[in-house]
């Protein structure tokens, strides 16, 4: 969503979904995997809302839908490309919002082009793109040039006409499984319903082309003007309570915390960072230095960027490549805090073979998970394996304070119910006394490498350390020591004198812990609750809401106000907190038009432009203002075949799967061999690897075991009946489980083919109290090649009767 | 006074979650059992003396459309009580909130009220010869909470409040959810007295695997007007005369086929 909207966030939030009067749900099994997002659901349908709901299994999600569409795995963006021609061939955009808040009118580089499967740029060699043609005809101060009409040849609108001119309502038919005229229905429910709401997760983003799928979205919400309005945008379901929070403090690993780019290794110097990744960066990147190195940070010493780790960008592996380098002895040590690779891991025999390899392994949990004894896996010989490893007991979430951070971005603050048991300790603390262990040793260092550890400025007590930490990430003014009050204060404070660990969460501590308000009111009645805790940035709930009003700063929809113009007062004020360059900007300067303020055009990007604003117009190397984010394979969305596919992609058989897509599994298997799709899943009752919840007899008693569900043709085919024990196989291994045979899951035509779709839960492992095989056994280990996420959802398999 | 609560079961908006089932043993402080998955994703086959409240899961495919229908079971709370009337030990009572409770000091573990209720609700420990179903979370409503299985409810699908809020409420969501869904009906409201769990269901109740017209059996009235005034010395015929009706029951099709209790704790395959 970054690449489309600017921010890489859900636009706006739960409570909010009552406001919807159609709901997309596809890659979400919302009603399983985030049950609370049925109250508010539920709040829009009783007012007549319709939804629908596109997956690969009929889920306790569908069972409350209006429209269900089965789906082959990974074709979403062949029926979404038909939805996308079907709403330009009928006009049914919303032109107000397409000519002034989308990049539609903008011409494109002339070199840009699209054929047999790829975008220009591709270098065959590293499978990547020069993005260098990805951009737009620029004038003479380097601005985008317009276009008098989105009739243009070279503008942006013309060139996504040509693009989708392939995707019919049959090509996408022939492809996805689904019947054309069903997606008919579902494009004509969608754009009829406004405002229109797309819900997603894993389901959508557990795919080699998981960022395109959601482009896809982006593109059809910014065509329908379904952003920035109570009800309308598109929802990024996050899997986890806090998985927002651990985004927003940088779980990637090109990210620093408040998504400030990680320097790499060509950025030497803290002006190198700055030309490269513009004015918007540098001034985050010296709040946070200070926030980390303290006094010693300072504007003669580059505010200490020198103590920054750089990144290699030739050798960043994510979580699922590092096994591969610690057997290649890349690695010689892990710490391994609330994740549990040995289950969550595709292909998952690498997870193994990494950690055997190194010196020491160890697991902070709450329970010994299977990562914490991967040496007493069945098949698994430990006088093989030399590593120690070292189980650290973690408190539990009631045992500790601190912030978690949902997937409406809101910063929601809580106080330890309970002491932790025994000796078990929250990470916080187990992660500062082993901090505090390390300086100690290296006190007396005078090597320069060891002064990123002797110059941090790392001082937390041990009363209320995750406040200190949560203040600390809120931001201090360095001359005063007292805690930055608000963003606006951050934004106009002269670059070194500020500091902030998260410069999004500035504010949340500024007046008192906001994170920890629990006012229940909503004056509006639009489900805002802006008085409960703190929702980054700066108490907005609907973000890009600028976009709820007209030219004149009035409110499109009256009944539904978020924020308006105030011409007596002079300010944006509103319901919502404003999302403005500046409140007393009115609708008549151009920052008081601007509804996509964190996109170097100011615009919603239809086409992922490669961008920067502010570069001088003489070609010398001042830093610019910002760059757009990108995606690294392709401005368009584009369907791609799944890396393991049933079949080739129709579209353009030479190039079937993303030509970018990072495929770390070695054995990749023929539909000779392994005919069915796989497709895997978590279920309502478990919680990811199961870690925790297979260790709950209360949660193992409404499910008690792993199972493999089918379709009723493929138990009669293969004499299967429910409840019998089968073996489910990939070329990279295999498990046994029990069937069952249902309904829920139907034969698919596939290019006038029979295509059994198979789906298989993947929380159990072999340790806790539920133990069970992982269907990551036989899952491909093959990475979206922009967001690293590896394809869980698509794999081909056989199956027989054990 | 307290007055008469219901709780309103609206299936439409139940998801299966099974939040309610988990919520109940945890304020009642009820263990866990061994189960196995016996259809669709449900893995509690029936009541049991640690099982007062669970969801049945029921696959529906015709005409290419699918259905999957939830239906959460546990006592009903009738106002007219065929296992009240059943009790030899005078053990079972109304509360004035329309509770049904089993006081469990007077309860002698007999298994009558089993034997009676139509849907098979209470449940007996034999060990302690002690017979325990869903109180209704009374010591919760009593105290100005609403019970617990309602407290966890996300969807919506479980809303309590006074008797007749809740009826108006039911009958005008039965307006709405016919149109789409001809069959839908409300379920309880007729029943046994009327019950405290009031159901909105979208389809017979056949089809969720409870009988559609429950009824006391035709030996309870002999057993509490005629057998009972004479005290324990007939017992034993009383106790024939429950057994003729639960037999009578059978044939008419008002029981499910239920496993054995010992198949719902086999340890998982």
């Amino acid at each position: 969503m970054s690449p489309s909207f600017g921010r890489g966030a859900m636009t706006n939030s739960w409570q909010d979904l009552k406001n919807s009067k159609v709901f997309l749900i596809a890659g979400s099994n919302c009603a399983e995997n985030h049950p609370i997002s049925m109250k508010w659901i539920n709040r829009a349908k009783e007012q007549g809302a319709k939804m629908i709901v596109v997956d690969p299994r009929f889920t306790r999600t569908a069972a409350k839908a209006d429209i269900f569409a089965q789906i082959r795995p990974g074709t979403d963006i062949a029926y979404l490309g038909s939805i996308i021609k079907y709403i330009l061939d009928n006009k049914l955009y919303d032109e107000d919002f397409v000519l002034n808040h989308t990049n539609a009118l903008l011409k494109i580089n002339k070199n840009f082009k699209f054929e047999d499967g790829l975008f220009v740029g591709f270098d065959e060699s590293n499978k990547k793109y020069s993005t260098e043609d990805w951009s737009y005809q620029l004038d003479a101060e380097n601005k985008p040039v317009k276009a008098a009409s989105l009739n243009d040849p070279d503008s942006v609108f013309t060139k996504l006409t040509e693009h989708y001119s392939r995707y019919t309502f049959e090509t996408a038919s022939n492809i996805s499984g689904i019947p054309a005229d069903k997606i008919k229905e579902i494009a004509e429910v969608f754009v009829n319903n406004r405002p229109g709401n797309i819900l997603y997760a894993l389901g959508m983003t557990h795919h080699t082309t998981g960022v395109q799928g959601i482009r896809a979205y982006a593109v059809i919400q910014l065509l329908l003007g379904n952003v920035g309005k109570a009800g309308a945008g598109i929802q990024a379901l996050r899997g986890e309570p806090n998985v927002q929070g651990s985004t927003d403090m940088a779980n990637l690993n090109g990210n620093l915390p408040g998504y400030i780019p990680y320097p790499t290794n060509a950025e030497k110097t803290l002006t190198d960072f700055a030309i490269k990744n513009g004015a918007v960066q540098h001034k985050p990147m010296v709040a946070i230095l200070k926030a980390w190195f303290g006094k010693n940070a300072t504007a003669e010493n580059d505010y200490g960027y020198g103590w920054l780790p750089k990144n290699n960008p030739a050798n960043m592996p994510t979580q699922t490549e590092f096994f591969n380098h610690m057997y290649k002895g890349q690695f010689k040590m892990l710490f391994n805090f609330g994740t549990n690779p040995s289950v969550s891991t595709p292909d998952r025999k690498m997870v193994v073979r990494g950690l055997s390899k190194i010196d020491m392994l160890v697991v902070s949990d709450i329970f010994e998970i299977e990562t914490a004894q991967f040496w007493r896996e069945p098949g698994v010989n430990p006088a093989e394996i030399q590593t120690e490893v070292i189980f650290l007991p973690a408190a539990f979430v009631y045992e500790k304070a601190g912030s978690m951070t949902t997937s409406s971005r809101l910063i929601q603050w809580k106080e330890a119910a309970i002491e932790p048991l025994n000796q078990s300790m929250p990470d916080l603390e187990m992660l500062d006394f082993i901090f505090k262990k390390i300086r100690d040793i290296y006190k007396n260092s005078t090597d320069p490498k060891d002064e990123p550890i002797l110059k941090a400025n790392w001082n937390y007590g041990h009363k209320e350390p995750a406040l200190e930490v949560l203040q600390e990430l809120n931001g201090y003014d360095e001359n005063t020591g007292k805690l930055v009050a608000s963003i606006g204060d951050y934004l106009n404070a002269p670059i070194g004198t500020v500091s902030t660990g998260n410069w999004l969460y500035t504010g949340v501590t500024g007046n008192g812990n906001l994170a920890d308000r629990r006012d229940n009111s909503d004056p509006s009645g639009l489900g805002l609750f802006r008085g409960y805790a703190y929702a980054w940035p700066g108490n907005i709930r609907v973000l890009y809401n600028r976009l709820s009003c007209d030219a004149q700063g009035k409110p499109l929809d009256e009944a539904k106000k978020l924020i308006w113009w105030d011409s007596a007062k002079g300010i944006w004020d509103g319901n919502d907190g404003t999302d403005v360059i500046d409140k007393t900007k009115g609708p008549d300067t151009p920052e008081g038009k601007i509804g996509f303020r964190m996109t170097p055009e100011g615009l919603g990007r239809i086409f992922a432009a490669k961008y920067t604003s502010g570069l001088p117009a003489d070609g010398s190397t001042a830093i610019p203002t910002r760059n757009a984010a990108l995606c690294v394979d392709g401005p368009f969305p584009e369907f791609y075949e799944p890396i393991e596919s049933p079949t080739t992609n129709i579209l353009h058989p030479d190039v079937s799967h993303n030509p970018c897509a990072k495929i770390v599994s070695t054995e990749i298997g023929s539909v000779k061999d392994y005919p069915y799709v796989l497709t895997t899943y978590a279920i309502l009752e478990h919680f990811c690897s199961g870690g925790i919840t297979r260790n709950i007899p209360w949660l193992n008693e409404i499910m008690p075991e792993v199972f493999v569900e089918i379709s009723k043709n493929l138990g009669k085919k293969l004499g299967i009946k429910d409840g019998d024990k089968v073996e489910l196989s990939s070329l990279r291994g295999k498990l046994e489980v029990r069937a069952l045979v249902t309904d829920r899951i139907q034969t698919l035509k596939i290019h006038d083919k029979d295509q059994e779709t198979i789906g298989m839960p993947w929380s159990w492992g072999f340790a806790g109290l539920s133990p069970g095989p992982s269907v990551n056994n036989v899952t491909m280990a093959a990475l979206d090649p922009g967001a690293g996420t590896p394809e869980y959802k698509c794999c081909l398999v056989n199956l027989r009767r054990a | 006074m307290t007055t008469p609560k219901t709780v309103f079961v609206d299936t439409l908006l139940c998801t299966g979650c099974k939040a309610c089932s988990v919520a109940c043993k945890s304020w009642n402080e009820l263990p866990a059992e061994e189960t196995k998955i016996i259809t669709s994703y449900q893995s509690q086959a029936d009541y049991t003396y640690d099982t007062w409240t669970y969801v049945s899961m029921h696959e529906k495919y015709e005409d290419g459309k699918m259905e999957w229908l939830m239906f959460k079971h546990q006592c009903y709370h009738c106002e007219d009580p065929a296992c009240m009337k059943a009790c030899p030990s005078e053990a079972i009572y109304k509360t004035d909130s329309g509770y049904t409770i089993i006081d469990q000091e007077k309860c002698i573990g007999c298994g009558y009220c089993t034997a009676s209720c139509p849907w098979g609700v209470p449940k007996t420990n034999t060990e302690i010869n002690k017979t325990f179903k869903c109180t209704g979370c009374i010591d919760r409503v009593e105290n100005g909470l609403k019970p617990a299985c309602v407290a966890i409810c996300q969807s919506g699908a479980l809303k309590f409040g006074e008797r007749d809020e809740m009826h108006s409420l039911a009958k005008a969501r039965l307006t709405e959810v016919k149109k789409e869904y001809p069959k839908a009906q409300l379920y309880g409201d007729n029943l046994m007295g009327g019950t405290t769990y009031l159901y909105l269901l979208l389809d017979e109740p056949q089809v969720y695997g409870i009988p559609a017209k429950p009824a006391t059996s035709w030996s309870l009235p002999l057993w509490k007007n005629v057998v009972h005034p004479l005290g324990g010395i007939a017992i034993g015929g009383a106790a024939l005369a429950v057994t003729a009706g639960v037999v009578a029951n059978l044939f008419r099709g008002n029981y499910r086929s239920k496993s054995k209790d010992s198949d719902n704790i086999a340890p998982p395959q």
